[in-house]
């Protein structure tokens, strides 16, 4: 008998062992997950929500995608995400291989880089808001003192998603100084001294070696700078709340205005159901992209 | 091979110790343990539990009221310094204590909507104007009605402070304290530029003043006229729509589900007038601002001019109050079309509202209406400067006291009359966004005026449900 329930036990064992995992997963993902898809299905505002909430179907989702305010949120998304990926991307794989280099004092400067990403978006708004003012910033003094005329930073539509990027790149940056150096370092040396031996210059190296060694890094890299720069909004509510004229409102700003600002609980519900569909597409595509470029270069191999 | 570990790599753990303890012997050591544990803790908590108990009934019963108001701190520290005093005199019999949280204004609303909407109690709650009729409408405040009754004071308010409390015909707020919006001015800095105060109070003066303002001023990083591009320039804009006699919205029949029920008609030919008015002013080279300091940068000397709520005030170092009219001027009217007409400004400040959660509601109500009463209310408003809503205050004995401690009180004062509210309907936040927009527009000259507001008619029209 007590060899049976010790059997038995066995094999519920890591089952039981997955048990706060998985009550994790289901209480803190799961759960929100289908509450939103059960809020958008309703009408649900701050007003009603302690009243009977009706059942409406997709009608949020299709109110949604005849809304040009939208529309307008997912272009200012696309520049948005599209400029600070490219640029945290590119600003950070500079950094993070010139401080492999070896030289003097990159381990401080590598210690020092990542106090923006520790800082709250919050806090970071709010110094470049004053950089950025346009009456009474630092940057426009300084255009000024040098006989520049001062550029209208946060109030011009045509340039103040471009504001946002810079201080999205500042504030984003270290996380891909740091996550591309952890790659660097898990290239062993003897690699690129095998290739030095062979004749390979540095700028082989980095594209025949470093690169493709970095595939994984870089994947997982601009999947998760991706997924922040479409959900983050704190930093833009903080500086602009969406203005002038919705140019720096992006989708995740949307959500908030309409969830929080106007009480729409079910319309910011469902814009974050189509943030979360947004977010999977665009994780998808880099592991597409980057895993077939994968197979191209096994199969050139063989 | 026969001797290995079955326990993988943990040699300190031999095959005999884990063969001979079976999980149930763990199970039953275990409990043995528990229930020893308990025991000794029974005994050494119970000796103290009775006396305990024989203290706690001997002493006042306990109560902590809960508050969430908004911003400046320091008002809510006296006010409710001040009121707790006399509520815990009349009650000896308890241990009364405020537990209030104060909150940037942005913050307040949504926070005291997720404490509503999660069931949370709270007892008391400053509420803007224009967040009544969400608030009632969510069912959030208790009806003050009946109390208000039997306290009998309702008529010693000013009549639009107090029916700005009431939703659909019940009181859920008491206006506790009000603000205009008047012109405010730099003596010596129009004295530079050779204007008139007096030019300033036509729109087409307003303009030309705005012009030589800034010819005379612009090497010593000082703007003209303050102009708000913020999320809440309807505010601003709101003041010359009324003057000319138009409405935000009204009251229509036809609703597809209402019936009768509002409908935007800010977009008239007031409205586009009014609309036009700060189009010249940016097209004359007032820049709108979009990061307002609610007066600071005016006790900074950024402006000459500004159009700013009475709090500005509370900028200047109370010391040089005295002085204080010798160097700042102030008109208390907003530009009107042309001279003799008459002008408006919006009136704002808090309300006191009871949530429906409220665990303590006859005692909150206590607390509430000490805090209005004349004696508590009147040296808080001597203080920052806020404009009384009750008469015993604005024209009693009170008055001689605040004239004499805010500068142009009287002037202020004077533009109750002419004072209006943004209406307190659920769906105002949305309005006022689309309104934004349509002053964005004009601001960077995307639309004309009426095209602008059309625009957002039509959102505000669905908005209300009118589609």
């Amino acid at each position: 008998m007590i060899l049976k329930l010790e059997a038995r036990a066995g094999i519920l064992q890591p089952y039981l062992l997955l048990v706060p995992a998985l009550s994790i997963l289901v209480g803190f993902l799961l759960f929100p997950l289908m509450w939103n898809i059960y809020i958008s299905m309703h009408n649900v505002s701050l007003t009603t929500i302690l009243g009977e909430w009706k059942y409406v179907g997709f009608k949020n989702f299709s109110n949604l995608l005849h809304d040009p305010d939208f529309h307008k949120s997912l272009q200012v998304s696309l520049l948005f995400v599209g400029g600070s990926v490219a640029l945290q991307f590119f600003v950070g794989m500079v950094l993070a291989v010139v401080l492999n280099q070896h030289i003097w004092g990159s381990n401080a400067f590598l210690a020092l880089i990542i106090i923006p990403w520790t800082v709250s978006a919050v806090i970071t708004g709010f110094s470049f808001k004053f950089i950025f003012s346009d009456s009474f910033g630092v940057l426009n003094y300084v255009l000024e003192q040098m006989g520049l005329n001062p550029v209208a930073w946060l109030s011009d539509p045509e340039v103040v998603v471009w504001t946002l990027v810079i201080a999205n790149m500042w504030h984003g940056t270290p996380f891909t100084v740091i996550f591309i150096t952890a790659g660097l370092f898990s290239i062993s040396p003897v690699v690129y001294e095998a290739a030095r031996i062979d004749g390979a210059t540095k700028i082989k190296s980095f594209f025949y070696i470093t690169l493709p060694l970095l595939r994984p890094f870089i994947i997982i890299n601009l999947i998760l700078i991706t997924m922040w720069s479409v959900n983050f909004f704190d930093l833009i509510l903080v500086m602009t709340n969406g203005g002038p004229l919705f140019a720096s409102t992006t989708s995740s700003l949307y959500m908030y205005r309409q969830a929080f600002e106007f009480g729409l609980l079910s319309k910011g519900a469902a814009v974050g159901f189509l943030l979360i569909g947004l977010n999977l597409v665009l994780a998808y595509s880099y592991i597409r992209l980057f895993g077939r470029q994968e197979k191209t270069v096994e199969i050139r191999q063989r | 091979m026969s001797n290995s570990n079955s326990l993988g790599d943990y040699p300190h753990v031999t095959k005999k110790e884990s063969s001979t303890t079976t999980p149930h012997k763990y199970v039953f050591k275990d409990f043995k343990l528990i229930f020893i544990i308990a025991l000794v803790s029974l005994v050494l908590i119970a000796p103290s539990m009775t006396p305990f108990t024989m203290v706690q009934a001997q002493q006042p019963k306990q109560v902590t009221l809960t508050a969430i108001v908004a911003e400046p701190k320091e008002r809510w520290d006296s006010l409710f310094a001040d009121a707790l005093t006399k509520l815990r005199e009349r009650h000896p019999d308890m241990k009364i204590d405020i537990d209030y949280r104060v909150l940037p204004y942005a913050d307040t609303r949504k926070q005291i909507l997720t404490a509503m909407a999660g069931r949370t109690p709270v007892d008391l709650i400053s509420v803007d104007q224009i967040w009544l009729g969400e608030f009632a409408e969510g069912k959030f405040l208790s009806d003050l009605s009946n109390l208000t009754q039997s306290w009998n004071r309702s008529s010693e308010w000013f009549k639009t402070n107090w029916d700005g409390g009431i939703y659909n015909g019940k009181v859920y707020g008491i206006w506790a304290w009000t603000d205009v919006r008047a012109m405010w001015y730099w003596k010596d800095l129009l004295n530079q530029s050779g204007v008139s105060p007096d030019s300033l109070r036509t729109w087409n003066g307003y303009i030309e003043a705005a012009k030589k303002i800034e010819n005379a001023t612009k090497d010593k990083g000082v703007q003209a006229m303050h102009l708000v591009g913020a999320s809440h320039s309807p505010d601003m804009w709101y003041p010359y729509l009324w003057m000319l006699g138009g409405e935000i919205v009204k009251q229509k029949s036809g609703h597809p589900q209402k019936g009768t029920y509002w409908f935007p008609a800010y977009n008239s030919t007031q409205g586009v007038k009014a609309l036009e008015f700060l189009r010249d002013q940016v097209k004359a080279g007032i820049k709108p601002q979009i990061n307002h300091f609610w007066g600071k940068e005016f006790a900074d000397k950024k402006f000459a001019l500004m159009l700013e709520g009475s709090w500005l005030l509370g900028h200047f170092p109370r010391n040089e109050s005295k002085n204080f009219d010798k160097s700042v001027g102030m008109i208390p009217m907003f530009p009107v079309p042309k001279e003799g007409d008459t002008s408006a400004t919006m009136m704002g400040g808090w309300m006191l509202s009871i949530p429906e959660t409220s665990t303590n509601k006859a005692l909150s109500w206590e607390l509430l209406t000490i805090m209005l009463q004349p004696d508590v209310l009147a040296p808080m408003l001597a203080n920052y400067a806020y404009l009384p809503t009750q008469k015993p205050i604005a024209e009693g004995t009170y008055s001689t006291q605040l004239n004499s401690t805010i500068p142009y009180y009287k002037e202020l004062i004077s533009m109750l009359a002419i004072g209006h509210s943004r209406p307190s309907i659920a769906e105002y936040p949305q309005l006022a966004d689309n309104i934004r927009q349509a002053i964005d527009e004009v601001y960077l000259g995307t639309k004309e005026p009426k095209q602008a507001l059309d625009d957002a008619a039509k959102k505000s029209a669905e908005v209300l449900g009118w589609s």
